[in-house]
């Protein structure tokens, strides 16, 4: 400690650097619960440790795969705010910037996609308020009105505590924060700037919070009693016997926790790379054409962070030029398929942590915590499972035969 | 419902040592039904050989017991294009999971994104049909006996509507397999294939994840890949483990470059044993992960990047279960010398993005410097490419997939 700001997209000061590590630390010990000596919050305080990349995972929402077709995952999660809302779980969030072409049409233009930290960011608009416009300022390559952040002409003469619940309001929502819940922050932000734009990830289970919690959920000496020795539980195994079958359905969730427990089983301790963050990793953008030719590197821009730290890629045309992005082919298989949303953008995305892996004394036999095996693998194609899911399929359905128009969710 | 035979998972299991795979072509005009009759009649005949039982000696029983004969039947997706079809084509089958085609002139990408090219003298791909066998046994002759016994049924089942065969055998690639873990380039192969206890999430499509009718089958991704041996000979020893990511003797995993050495484990292999045995395959035969920029473009490192859980298709896990070929061509060296792969997965999404995505295999032929060195840019040609669904066993079937055949 202290962790910088995330992916080191920017130079704060250390006022806010320890404004931030509150966050971290108060969040952390919010989980307290979870909390074993495999897991260490404060990277100073490991043994010998290791890089590590490896826990990774796609970008695009793996649950809903188990309930609807594919055809049908896609058009949700491309759902105009809805699909960002409702399916896009995975630590990364995105939206489509339309625009119209030559004849008045309205197409896609850019992919925006984030993985950036609510949390984050509701730090810093708690305690600087200019120093979050001039974020927000960055990313959209404008610098938003006060209204459009806080929701007021004035953000300076509210406390710290006034300006997190009207950021809330305005463009973060409540993230599942107890305090903004009870001050009737929403769970999604009622302005337009976090939802036309992808300024940061918005859902509630996107969080801080969330991902902690996994790692520390994940970092225990679980074992199953196998005859006389003790075997690696599976990911059924642990989920089952704890009652947290769901985390087994989405990419994110299994990846991280086993990579934990993975360490932990091993003996290892686990740990955050400096700084903490959800990061982008590079992908092949030879997979994406402008007519037969690659698309330029200017047409994919990361951001929000240095190399192997980006949180932010804007995927597109610029303004000034013809193309929008269905003029864009992704080549997929032996298919070229034109890029009409982000979920396409998301399939070929990876996204994950920077942990670090530390030495640790061996586990004893006292600390297993031994865990009853499955009885039956977990499904995800449950009725109750899919319930969510195949609720929005049937309005979308609805929605776009023309027999309903719900907006709202 | 189960997987079919063929497909060596279960802990212990060591597939025989040699290798056929077949592919059939539905005759123009022929329906889904018609074609399950030959399919049926075909299946009749597998099983008579594993009892030693040949179509043209009646009566005769031949030695059969050391041959432990597999077989195993894919579906193509031209299988789903026949009338008649009675199920829908499993996911997998759809266009953005297949192999793309080679260039009429020759050559071509295997896949956009993808450092894999068809060889320049590949104008066809010849492994996308209908359906393709697979047959697998300890004895040369019992996979060759396949061959010739499946066309001989095949030209005694001429259909009299249509005036031939509904189905016909179009080509066939045999392979072997080498009993000292190593491939032609000389290095250890296949070390770090999945745990056993993490193959069967790998392979069988899971409920929820395709058809309803294709839960418990898995999907055959083939690769018929030919070594540029001349060229790898010409890539000093070095290159070549740092192309390969192991040691080339003992093949130990390369862990750093330390100037000009190649570090590995210092404790690998245990003295007095070979990579391959205990105690080393628990702790050295999956690479480690490193920081190392130079060893994590190496092959190994881009094919595995350790991801859990294996289920997850994200973690781009497959079951390989290659054969290494070797065959007469003209010009130098006089022979193509390769390998067979052939890989298990419940979708092929898992071997596609594992072949294009970045920091993985995309972009790269094979893996190591590329960029400085042609001869890796053009090791590997692809002679065959071809993705096809194997359906799960169902009690009561003529064969497997018969209900989607109407048959």
């Amino acid at each position: 400690m202290p962790y910088g700001s995330p992916g080191h997209a920017d130079e704060l000061s250390e006022e806010l650097i320890a404004r931030w590590n509150d966050v971290i630390v108060t969040t952390a010990e919010s989980l307290a619960s979870f909390k074993t000596r495999f897991f260490e919050l404060d990277p100073a305080k490991l043994r010998d440790p290791e890089l590590s990349d490896a826990v990774k995972w796609p970008g695009d929402p793996a649950a809903p795969t188990f309930c609807v077709d594919e055809p049908t995952v896609r058009a949700l999660c491309d759902w105009p705010e809805i699909g960002r809302r409702s399916v896009q779980l995975e630590y990364c969030e995105c939206a489509v910037i339309n625009a119209r072409d030559a004849g008045g049409r309205l197409r896609p233009k850019r992919v925006e996609v984030t993985t950036e930290l609510r949390e984050y960011w509701s730090c810093i608009a708690m305690h600087d308020p200019d120093r979050v416009r001039a974020m927000a300022a960055d990313v959209l390559g404008r610098e938003p009105d006060w209204e459009e952040l806080f929701g007021v002409a004035d953000p300076h003469p509210l406390s710290p505590e006034q300006r997190e619940i009207a950021f809330g309001h305005t463009v973060g929502g409540h993230g599942n924060n107890q305090r903004l819940i009870d001050a009737g922050v929403p769970a999604q932000p009622t302005g337009r700037l976090n939802i036309d734009h992808a300024l940061f990830m918005t859902h509630p289970i996107n969080g801080l919070d969330d991902f902690l919690y996994v790692v520390m959920f994940g970092s225990h000496p679980y074992g199953v009693r196998a005859g006389s020795q003790i075997r690696q539980a599976t990911g059924d195994d642990i989920y089952t016997a704890k009652e947290v079958k769901h985390l087994s359905c989405n990419h994110a969730d299994p990846t991280i926790t086993l990579g934990a427990y993975d360490n932990a089983f091993a003996g290892r301790q686990t740990g955050f790379a400096d700084p903490i963050g959800m990061y982008i990793r590079v992908p092949n953008l030879d997979v994406f054409f402008y007519g037969d030719d690659p698309i330029p590197p200017e047409w994919a821009r990361f951001g929000r962070g240095r190399a192997s730290m980006y949180q932010r890629l804007v995927f597109g045309p610029p303004d000034d030029h013809e193309a929008f992005l269905d003029d864009i082919t992704v080549s997929v298989g032996a298919s070229d398929q034109p890029l009409t949303g982000g979920y396409q953008l998301l399939r070929e995305l990876e996204v994950g942590l920077r942990l670090l892996v530390g030495h640790t004394d061996p586990i004893a036999e006292s600390e297993w915590e031994l865990l009853e095996p499955a009885p039956a693998p977990i499904a995800c194609d449950t009725d109750d499972a899919c319930a969510t899911v195949r609720e929005l399929a049937r309005r979308l359905e609805a929605e776009q035969s023309g027999r309903s128009a719900l907006r709202t969710l | 419902m189960t997987l079919q035979e063929g497909i060596y998972h279960a802990p212990g299991k060591r597939p025989g040592r040699f290798f056929a795979l077949l592919f059939l072509r539905a005759a123009p005009g022929v329906t889904a039904p018609q074609v399950a009759d030959a399919l049926a009649g075909l299946w009749q005949m597998y099983g008579g050989l594993k009892a030693g039982q040949v179509r043209d000696l009646d009566g005769v029983v031949l030695p059969h017991d050391e041959d432990a004969l597999t077989v195993l039947l894919g579906f193509g997706r031209n299988a789903f294009e026949l009338s008649g079809t009675a199920l829908p084509r499993p996911r997998g089958l759809g266009d953005e999971y297949l192999f793309r085609s080679a260039d009429p002139s020759g050559g071509g990408l295997l896949l956009r994104g993808s450092g894999l090219r068809y060889g320049a003298d590949v104008r066809a791909n010849m492994a996308t049909e209908a359906f393709c066998v697979q047959a697998i046994a300890e004895t040369k002759l019992a996979t060759d006996r396949v061959v010739v016994e499946t066309w001989k049924a095949l030209a005694d089942h001429v259909n009299p509507e249509l005036g031939a065969a509904p189905l016909q055998l179009t080509t066939f690639y045999l392979g072997f397999q080498r009993n000292d873990h190593r491939s032609w380039i000389d290095f250890h192969d296949g070390l770090s294939n999945l745990r056993s206890a993490d193959r069967e999430d790998v392979i069988a499509i899971a409920a929820g994840a395709d058809q309803a009718w294709a839960v418990g089958g898995t999907y055959l991704a083939f690769l018929r890949l030919a070594v540029d041996l001349p060229g790898w000979r010409r890539l000093s020893r070095r290159d070549q483990e740092l192309a390969v990511g192991r040691d080339k003797l003992s093949g130990c995993p390369i862990v750093e470059v330390d100037g000009e050495r190649l570090v590995t484990d210092p404790g690998c292999p245990v003295a007095g044993t070979q990579i391959w045995e205990s105690p080393n395959d628990a702790p050295f035969a999956e690479p480690p992960q490193t920081d190392d920029t130079l060893v994590r473009r190496s092959h190994v490192q881009r094919a595995n990047h350790h991801q859990r859980p294996a289920s997850d298709s994200g973690s781009r896990r497959i079951f390989r279960q290659g054969y290494e070929f070797l065959e007469w061509s003209a010009g130098a060296p006089g022979f193509s010398a390769g390998l067979n792969f052939v890989s298990f997965q419940d979708t092929p999404e898992r071997l596609l993005r594992m072949l294009t995505a970045g920091g993985w295999l995309g972009g790269t032929n094979f893996g190591g410097d590329e960029e400085h060195l042609p001869e890796l840019a053009g090791l590997l040609s692809v002679y065959g490419a071809g993705v096809y669904f194997m359906p799960p066993v169902t009690e009561g079937e003529r064969f497997p997939g018969a209900a989607a055949l109407g048959g």
